[in-house]
């Protein structure tokens, strides 16, 4: 069907984002396409070191799962802090992703874990990295016969903690200002760390991480001083934007303390277990 | 409340829910242009779309002469479809009503507009200055529904109405003053958004027009119809279901004469329900600027105040000519200030009209004064409680109109709510943090207001009630209930003089063939004046009682009294008779009684000196706030209300209206706000406009409600708490922060820069200190 409508074709699933585009006129197009009720897309399960969100899973199932509670603490945490529980009701994992809105939790979430996309279309299955998947402004890797199947998260190797600091500037049931989701494992008879992972939301277009700054802590002792600097770096690459969230200025001095703020809290949850 | 059962089961019927046989669907085409002549509407197209039954413009109406084409509860100024030209974003220029919604949106695609952009001012600097753009040529036409208002319009400018205060000699006043400040507050539009928004259902066949419509305002609706349709009030029939929230919003005509008229064409009835995204352009609360300088003796007390506000009252008059007026009187504040200079103006800008809000002017007042008693304290280095119990109104005293005011609270107030919340001076601010899981420093502090709120007046209710002969009561009331819990009160108190349970009592819903006359359900005012004119209607059926029991009892009327909900011989419980056996035995069928309430006032148009409320109300608040001092981000951790209501008719309702209050002054005081860019709208749907939600609700929330038995009148608490909330959040702001922010909202990315500043200017003292 989307082949045969092409551009003026839109996938729904939840609807949560695609209604209040029909009501504010972005877009018009002529056939909508609810995939709502295939079958096995809802679907959460874990198997071979991977937890699988299937796409038309809703953010509330991902809350709850018990599944997705003891595998990745984080991304159910993630999960439940998006709007409220009317909206987590009906908005779907899948759609989340598709819709790539730069202001969304759960892409920053997916970025730090190393998460694929799984979509299929007419010309087969393909699984995309999420660091490849979120192109722009709504704007995704997916063609425009494919569709998002599920969404696949490694299960962080033991020992590792992750968090996910939603920081709004208005309402608690906002979008975020800045999202910021980092996870670090210290090794196990010391206080070295041998992985960190950070990534920032809703600060500009697409989720932004930066590997070689991730490294900057590896084999060392997280302080505060070191997340200083790493937030900092981030600061200085993010090209933040302006929305009546927050100005450009301020989203920066934000990326400055919520980095800060995301690694020393992952630091207190790595300490804290160990 | 009495309807709770209905409410939690979902049964309350709303204005959405009428059907009528035959009903039609109504769409509205809006202006996408801030100020434009409309060079071509060319609606021919969505004429032919088959399912479309009546198509109008502004100029199909102009044509049918039949119709007044302009309305407006004060001046006869927005078209009821655009002609001519536009003035805001959103203007309804087309209206299309087919068998059903979506057709009736599809032909709206149809209708071809061209307009010729003009112009545009959206704020009240730009709309003054020389050579604006005029946004109404003609001269404003006033109607008679408040015929108390003498307006003071700029025929030929962008000045909608200037109200004047003159008290005292001003410049003695200045030149008595020790110390004079001179302070700027800004307060941005809001929206009301009541989750019900405009809706209504309009028939006028025939020579008669029946209305369901989710309004406050069923008698000015109907006069205004009337007027528009050209009929007699009694062939119009407002009929008035409950409302989901009115806020001010619904307090004027807007949607429903383009849904008559659409059924006047049509010749079927016509359902018209705004979305979301058009409650947004429909009405807001008023933006303003006041420039306040206030002059002060030595001790603290106030000697002198000069005010310019300047009211947005966007691109139609609605109530802005006359909300001016209390916002402008309400500058004065709850202070006896002998010499006070206040000039209002409600000006014609290109947004959507600004109108009735929650507060009515004096939450904008109110930002200022609070805001500015605290930066007064701090300049004199006086606490801020002793500052405002030094200037405080004292029974007896005067108001800024000249008027004695009677009955104050004020001080109480205050210090009750200052007490709850621990208020000391010396240590005002706590900084807690940073702790080990990554969050930063925060600051605690807390903050203080009082206020002080006129209701509407002049002000007449009239209410009937009929006495059944199974003793059970109706009471026929146009109040209007939308969620407040008027009906609830108004049978608490009926019950209570007829001398029945509640349960015997029955309100009547609004149906203006059927219930009398009300001015308005707004003004905090129901409950005083409607409560009166029940109460009076009880009474005089009361009278009959005694009247014709004594006939039956063969007593003189004299010796005969009512004695717990009976009638009977003074001195002889036995020989007693029920409500129901008079009426019975004396074949009266049923007992009817009238009550009126009038209260008189008004003030002098050159002067504003006279009587502005036929009594005031009174509220404080204190806040607590933490404050995250690496972000910006504020939490209200602990919130006490306190309003004087002078008799409570019921607990419970009575802090859910305080806490309704202070969920609207929190989202005001930290995040809400209308943002245009070009007279576009950036922010009109709920995801982009915030809301208080129940997460950003205080901690603690307290609610001191006060009362004075000895006196016992009613005084309104619908808006009264609303206006404390902003300044009294701001205040604790400061405290914690030392960032003091005059331009509504107080935001985080505000704070943090402010924060900045005050540490750069700090550390560029503390260098300038080594280098000396």
């Amino acid at each position: 069907m989307l082949d045969e409508h092409g551009d003026e074709a839109k996938v729904v699933a939840g609807s949560t984002a695609l209604t209040i585009m029909l009501r504010n006129r972005l877009i018009d197009p002529s056939v909508l396409v609810s995939i709502g009720r295939l079958p096995g897309l809802a679907d959460i399960s874990a198997d071979d070191g991977h937890l699988t969100l299937g796409s038309l899973a809703t953010h509330r199932d991902v809350e709850l799962n018990p599944i997705a509670r003891e595998r990745i603490p984080v991304l159910a945490n993630t999960f439940h802090k998006v709007a409220n529980v009317r909206v987590r009701n009906v908005a779907t994992v899948g759609g989340v992703v598709a819709e790539a809105d730069y202001a969304s939790d759960p892409p920053a979430v997916f970025l730090a874990l190393d998460a694929e996309i799984e979509a299929e279309g007419p010309n087969g299955k393909r699984s995309i990295p999420a660091s490849e998947f979120f192109l722009s402004f709504y704007t995704t890797a997916l063609a425009q016969n494919e569709i998002v199947t599920a969404v696949r998260v490694p299960v962080p190797q033991p020992g590792t903690r992750a968090v996910y600091e939603k920081f709004v500037t208005r309402s608690s049931e906002d979008r975020p200002c800045v999202g910021v989701a980092a996870s670090m494992r210290l090794s196990a008879d010391s206080d070295i760390t041998e992985d960190v992972r950070v990534a920032v939301g809703a600060a500009s277009e697409t989720p932004q991480r930066y590997p070689d700054l991730e490294k900057m802590a590896v084999g060392k002792s997280m302080t505060e001083d070191l997340a200083r600097s790493i937030a900092e770096g981030y600061a200085e690459r993010i090209d933040t934007l302006d929305d009546m969230r927050g100005s450009a200025w301020y989203r920066t001095e934000m990326v400055k303390v919520w980095v800060r703020r995301a690694l020393m809290h992952a630091l207190a949850d790595a300490r804290a277990q160990a | 409340m009495i309807d709770a059962r209905e409410r939690v089961t979902g049964r309350v019927p709303y204005t959405i829910n009428v059907e009528m046989p035959g009903m039609l669907h109504a769409k509205l085409l809006r202006s996408e242009m801030a100020h434009a002549r409309l060079t071509r509407v060319d609606a021919s197209r969505a004429r032919e779309l088959p399912g479309v039954v009546a198509v109008l413009t502004g100029e199909d109406i102009v044509a049918m002469g039949s119709i007044q084409p302009r309305f407006g509860p004060v001046l006869r100024d927005q078209p009821i479809l655009a002609y001519g030209k536009v003035r805001f974003v959103g203007e309804p220029v087309a209206a299309v009503a087919a068998v059903n919604a979506d057709i009736a949106a599809e032909a709206l695609d149809l209708i071809e507009v061209d307009y010729e952009e003009l112009p545009a001012v959206f704020d009240a600097d730009a709309a003054l200055a020389d050579g604006a753009p005029v946004i109404h040529e003609e001269p404003p036409h006033p109607g008679p529904t408040f015929a108390d208002i003498i307006l003071h319009t700029g025929a030929g400018s962008n000045m909608c109405n200037h109200f004047k205060l003159r008290r005292g000699d001003i410049d003695a006043g200045f030149a008595e003053a020790v110390h004079i400040f001179e302070d700027e507050f800004t307060s941005p539009a809001v929206q009301h958004v009541p989750l019900e928004t405009h809706a209504c259902v309009a028939s006028h066949e025939g020579d008669r027009i029946v209305i369901h419509a989710a309004t406050q305002i069923p008698y000015i609706l109907r006069s205004q119809l009337a007027e528009v349709f050209r009929l007699p009030q009694s062939s119009v029939r407002v009929i008035v279901p409950t409302l989901g929230g009115g806020y001010g919003a619904k307090c004027y005509p807007n949607i429903e004469p383009i849904a008559t008229a659409l059924s006047m064409v049509a010749r079927r009835p016509v359902r018209l329900v705004l979305s979301r995204e058009e409650e947004f352009v429909t009405i807001t609360k008023h933006a303003v600027r006041i420039r306040m300088k206030t002059g002060l003796r030595a001790d603290g007390t106030i000697v002198a105040r000069k005010v310019e506000a300047h009211f947005n009252t966007g691109a139609y008059a609605d109530i802005g000519p006359r909300l001016i007026k209390n916002g402008g009187y309400g500058t004065g504040g709850p202070t006896d200030i002998p010499n006070v200079w206040i000039d209002s103006y409600a000006v014609y800008t290109n947004l959507p009209p600004a109108g009735a809000f929650r507060g009515y002017g004096i939450s904008q007042a109110a930002w200022a004064y609070e805001t500015q008693a605290d930066m007064m304290a701090e300049r004199l280095g006086m606490d801020p409680l002793d500052f405002r119990m030094r200037n405080l109104l004292e029974t007896g005293q005067r108001f800024a109109t000249g008027e004695v005011v009677d009955d104050c609270h004020f001080k109480e107030l205050l210090t009750t709510v200052a007490d709850k919340i621990g208020w000391d001076a010396s240590a005002p601010t706590r900084v807690i943090g940073p702790d080990n899981n990554g969050s930063g420093r925060k600051a605690v502090a807390k903050g203080i207001s009082c206020i002080i709120k006129g209701t509407v007046t002049p002000s007449t209710s009239t209410a009937n009630a009929k006495l059944n002969d199974d003793g059970s009561l109706n009471v026929l009331t146009s109040s209007v209930e939308m969620g407040q819990g008027i009906h609830t009160a108004m049978a608490t108190l009926a019950a209570e003089e007829m001398g029945v349970p509640i349960e015997r009592v029955t309100i009547s819903q609004v149906d203006t063939d059927v219930t009398p006359y009300d001015q308005q359900t707004s003004s905090s005012r129901s409950a005083q004046a409607m409560g009166a004119a029940v109460v009076g209607a009880v009474r005089e059926i009361k009278e009959q009682l005694v009247q014709r029991g004594a006939e039956l009892l063969e007593a003189a009327e004299s010796d005969v009294e009512m004695v717990d909900g009976k009638v009977q011989v003074r001195g002889a419980p036995s020989k007693a008779l029920t409500p129901s056996e008079v009426i019975r035995g004396t074949r009266a069928g049923n007992l009817l009684g009238r009550g009126t309430f009038q209260a008189h006032g008004g003030l002098d148009p050159e002067t504003g000196q006279g009587l502005a409320s036929v009594h005031w109300h009174q509220a404080a608040g204190a806040a607590v706030v933490e404050v995250d001092l690496d972000t910006g981000h504020v939490k209200v951790l602990r919130y006490e209300a306190a309003v004087y209501s002078g008799r409570t008719i019921n607990d419970v309702q009575a802090e859910l209206q305080t806490e309704g209050n202070v969920a609207f002054g929190l989202g005001q005081a930290l995040f809400e706000e209308l943002l245009y860019d070009n007279g576009q709208l950036q922010n009109g749907n709920l995801g982009d406009y915030m809301v208080a939600s129940m997460e950003d609700m205080p901690t603690e929330l307290g609610f001191n409600i006060l009362e004075n038995p000895e006196r016992g009148e009613i005084h309104g608490i619908g808006e009264t708490s609303l206006p404390p909330v902003m300044p009294a959040i701001a205040n604790a702001i400061y405290r914690a922060t030392g960032v003091r922010v005059t331009d509504l909202p107080v935001t985080p990315e505000k704070l943090l820069r402010g924060m900045q500043e005050n540490a750069a200017a700090a550390k560029q003292a503390i260098e300038a200190e080594l280098v000396a």
